[in-house]
């Protein structure tokens, strides 16, 4: 019986002025996004190619001391595009696009026994690097034009096209009454329209997808493994579910309200307010509300004002040098622990600086929950590969590869037998050069399971969703009088 | 008799649902967008002051004349809150140079009033973007079956029985529903209105409150417009469901995709880039060679320096062709002084020359690329009524790219003046430019900048007013034309 609904109303559906429409509508929206998309991904990993070759180059050319190393750091360490820029913008105009282990950027020369004695301090981690608005995106300020769009925006009005005369218009026609008098259970005629408005939208969507691949594959912009694929049949997934929660909200609808002209009003002013105005305009409000508690990074010289260069004064830091003598005099290993020190707690204020503006972001990101398309376009995001979520994962992945990087020039240094073993104090080191082969390398890996993890939430808030809209139109539909 | 018509359409149009949510959606979402749009212009203006009063301080304290660098603040745009336009995307300073004609085409730093960068990963909004999707949908919702509707209720021919012309009843039908539609937008525009006025930092004068009226003007004329596609349609297609589909399509090919994939498509396929560098080579190498030519005179601070025993104080460059401040000059070495001003001299007008060259190189490649694609942009844009709102609203709230132009050009003009000032004072040959050991220069009588936005005259005339004019065009046309098809149609 079910299936018999399901036929009848997909015929119907598949024949309407809509339908076509709707085909015509997304296939060229698809179309745009790919014509726009054609040899972009190209650019970019060239761009990122000749980054990452300079970021090679400049770890070769300090591979001639180990010291140098140990106050340059690797340097900048660049994030890998995602094949799968097509589908997600993700604002990646306005993410940085690389972290930098750079110079501590401070050096003092306090007089020892007479004499300047120069240090500075050993590199960290700093995460600036946003990149400024250029000229040419001086532009009138428009949407870009990618599959999060084109499934947020164009698919969920479909949805809602396709579905607010689903019971009101045969409530209206009177041919609900008629279907009912059959023998044939109210939740199987709400069920059969769900699946043949799904199941019709679900084409469009396909169709668009096709034609958009296509046409990204034929002009030689798309070379996707495995792996690419399963990102974008999940991304399907996800916007077949994001769209049965419009269908479930276009039934709710159509179900408590008689007029179909009424129930379209509703759905749209639903709409609007989901779709364009909440994720633009919650945002705004959360960055008023919510100041980041620290106005800015931490100076290079935090230490002479936070008392830890006064702690270690008080231990008669600057009443010795540090010498290459073996084993390591008390002087040399009191520098090697300022030293360290006072890296870690510059790292340690970088990475504070970064987590309450990220904590911001996070807070307005949750409030923009409250809007499916919000939560569909975090999911997308993070199942592209883009935003702001791998964004979080890039860090995670440069903050692993630091700890490499400190231990490998920890090893080095051991395995020196004329160095005094105590890093990192350049007396206390050893100055041989080191084979740039055994330098550890940033390599930036995108990982599956990182991506579905990320969209994990997102993708039970879709559910919860649906789960309660269709519900509630079950409910409703059941008690309705026809 | 149009009157009776038009209280009838009227109260038919008030009774129902749609114009209740109508009022109630306008209000709330004008509400909301309000608070957080005049918040965040309280804050850029904050901003701005901060700076402004930084550089104010700045700007006169120079000793001598060659570090009289100025740097000019544009002050961020009430109206921004309509339609903020470029207003927070393009450069808010600039900095007046000898050696450098002030230009708006650079890369600019995040300070548009929020200390957190990843702030711009939430997308912004502004009133003439609620309004652009709102009233053109709702504007539909309300014609879709202005004529199909009657017609299947069968009440157009009652009314036709009587003796009424139907050119008539159309106009009765479109006064009704504009009136209908107007008063939610004039709420909204009210409630906007005093909402800012509780602000401290928002003081309107009569020249905004015009604007602000050129505004409102141009969002009745917009869903006027979209009031009569959708009375169009409604009398084309006989049954409301499918006239009710079809409008719902044109909303979004007029209002989400035209716009968009047509801005879309010109910036990605008009390439800036390399005329930009082709540019930025030629400025390299006119640069390069007036810094390392043989005919400069050499530097006379160095190999051997003709001042021997001068103190340079605090402001002072280590590059001789920027700042100078020498407080002291020893005797012995004041027979050099000759010399030295006869070398900046020479470098000043050498690089006042240099600064016009590669401005005219500047200004050639913008106009070529940036200014070019910013103009294709508009023009496509120019196609849909929305496009046409779009661009109106931002000529009468001053946030567009001309508005942002006219204050570098304000910008320039400045610098001219100045360098005409420094010629009368024979600043460039005189001992203040470089020493500040004889006194320091008195900044009195300097001509001081003041920036005067355009007035919305001619705002109005230069740009407003015809992109209003185009969008008031589709009106008699789209009227006559339904009048025709309606006219002529079976009842």
């Amino acid at each position: 019986m079910l299936w018999h609904i399901v036929k009848r109303e997909l015929f119907e559906q598949v024949n309407s002025l809509r339908f076509a429409l709707a085909m015509l509508l997304t296939v060229f929206f698809m179309l745009v996004n790919a014509v726009g998309h054609i040899d972009e991904y190209k650019t970019q990993q060239s761009e990122y190619g000749q980054k990452v070759s300079a970021y090679l180059a400049r770890l070769e050319q300090n591979s001639d001391n180990l010291y140098k190393l140990v106050l340059d750091g690797p340097g900048e360490l660049h994030k890998k595009p995602s094949p799968l820029f097509f589908c997600a913008h993700g604002s990646e105009n306005n993410l940085p696009k690389f972290a930098s282990g750079k110079p501590a950027g401070w050096g003092m020369s306090p007089v020892i026994d007479g004499k300047h004695y120069t240090v500075s301090g050993i590199w960290r981690l700093k995460y600036n690097g946003f990149p400024s608005i250029k000229a040419k995106d001086m532009f009138p300020v428009f949407l870009k034009i990618d599959w999060i769009l084109i499934i947020s925006t164009v698919l969920s009005f479909l949805a809602l096209v396709f579905t607010f005369d689903a019971i009101s218009g045969e409530v209206e026609h009177g041919t609900l009454r008629l279907t009912l008098s059959n023998a044939v259970a109210r939740r199987t005629v709400l069920t059969g329209k769900f699946l043949s408005s799904l199941i019709s939208l679900g084409a469009v969507f396909i169709g668009g997808v096709l034609v958009n691949l296509l046409l990204l594959y034929l002009s030689g912009t798309l070379q996707l493994n495995a792996q690419e694929w399963s990102r974008i049949s999940s991304i399907f997934v996800v916007g077949l579910m994001y769209l049965s929660v419009f269908i479930a909200l276009g039934f709710l609808i159509s179900v408590l309200v008689n007029n179909a002209s009424t129930s379209l009003v509703i759905l749209l002013l639903i709409w609007v307010i989901w779709v364009i105005l909440v994720p633009s305009m919650l945002g705004t409000i959360m960055s008023g509300l919510n100041q980041p508690s620290i106005r800015r990074g931490p100076s290079p010289v935090y230490f002479s004002r936070s008392g830890l260069k006064e702690r270690y004064m008080a231990r008669g830091l600057e009443d010795e040098t540090p010498t290459r003598e073996r084993p390591p005099t008390p002087a040399t290993l009191l520098w090697a622990e300022f030293l360290n020190e006072e890296a870690r707690e510059g790292a340690r204020l970088h990475r504070a600086y970064l987590n309450a503006q990220i904590n911001q972001i996070q807070i307005a990101r949750e409030l923009n929950r409250i809007s499916p398309t919000a939560i569909v376009q975090y999911a997308i995001e993070s199942l592209a590969g883009t935003g702001f979520q791998r964004h979080l994962n890039f860090l995670k992945n440069v903050e692993r590869y630091a700890d490499e990087f400190n231990d490998f020039l920890i090893s080095v240094d051991r395995a020196d037998p004329e160095s005094p073993h105590a890093p990192f104090v350049r007396e206390g080191m050893s100055d041989k050069p080191v084979s740039f082969e055994s330098i550890p390398k940033f390599q930036d890996s995108v990982r599956l399971g990182d991506a579905f993890k990320g969209a994990m939430l997102d993708v039970t808030l879709l559910l919860l969703f649906f789960a309660v809209l269709f519900a509630t139109a079950h409910v409703s539909f059941q008690r309705k009088e026809i | 008799m149009l009157w009776t018509l038009i209280r009838h359409e009227l109260l038919m149009n008030l009774m129902t649902f749609r114009f209740l949510v109508t009022v109630i959606a306008s209000m709330s979402l004008v509400l909301a967008g309000s608070i957080v749009l005049t918040d965040n212009y309280e804050r850029r203006l904050a901003s701005y002051n901060e700076d402004f009063q930084k550089h104010q301080e700045g700007n006169f304290s120079g000793k001598t004349y060659s570090s009289f660098m100025p740097r000019l603040d544009r002050a961020p745009n009430p109206l921004s809150v309509f339609n903020q336009g470029l207003d927070k995307l393009a450069k808010n300073s600039l900095q007046i140079k000898i050696g450098e004609v002030p230009f708006l085409w650079g890369d600019v730093n995040r300070n548009t009033g929020f200390s957190n960068p990843f702030r711009y990963l939430l997308a912004d909004i502004d009133l003439v973007s609620v309004f652009q999707v709102l009233f053109s949908l709702l504007a539909l919702v309300f014609a879709y079956d202005a004529i199909a509707g009657d017609r299947e209720n069968g009440t157009l021919r009652l009314i036709l029985v009587n003796h009424v012309g139907r050119g008539l009843i159309v106009l009765a039908k479109y006064l009704g529903a504009m009136l209908c539609l107007t008063l939610p937008l004039l709420m909204s525009f009210l409630l906007t209105l005093l909402l800012q006025l509780q602000s401290h930092a928002i003081h309107y004068g009569t020249d905004d409150f015009l604007r602000i009226g050129g505004i409102f003007l141009t969002t009745v004329v917009y869903t006027s417009t979209f009031y009569l596609i959708g009375l169009f349609i409604s009398s084309v297609i006989h049954r409301t469901a499918t006239s009710l589909i079809v409008s719902m399509f044109i909303w979004m090919v007029l209002t989400l995709f035209y716009p968009n994939v047509s801005l879309f498509l010109v910036n990605r396929f008009i390439d800036t880039e390399e005329r930009v560098t082709q540019a930025d080579q030629a400025i390299d190498q006119i640069l390069e060679q007036f810094y390392w030519a043989e005919e400069v005179p050499g530097d006379p601070f160095e190999n051997p320096p003709l001042l021997k025993g001068s103190k340079a104080g605090a402001g002072s460059s280590s590059y001789t062709h920027l700042k100078k401040n020498i407080t002291f000059i020893p005797d012995a070495s004041e027979i050099h002084v000759p010399t030295v001003k006869a070398y900046f001299q020479e470098l000043t007008s050498g690089r006042i020359w240099t600064a016009g060259t590669v401005w005219r190189i500047r200004e050639n490649a913008f106009s070529e690329t940036y200014i070019r694609k910013s103009n294709i942009a508009r023009n496509a844009l120019r196609f849909s009524p929305t496009g046409l709102y779009h661009l109106s609203t931002e000529a009468w709230a001053g946030t567009g790219l001309a508005r942002v132009e006219d204050f570098f050009k304000a910008g320039r003009q400045y610098r001219e003046t100045i360098l005409d000032y420094f010629y009368d004072k024979k600043a460039f040959s005189s001992r203040q430019w470089f020493a500040s050991d004889k006194g320091a220069v008195r900044w009195d009588d300097i001509p001081r900048f003041s920036y005067q936005p355009p007035s919305v005259f001619e705002d109005a005339s230069n740009r407003a007013l015809r992109d209003l004019f185009l969008l008031f065009l589709f009106n008699p046309m789209l009227l006559m034309i339904t009048f025709a098809v309606f006219s002529r149609q079976e009842v």
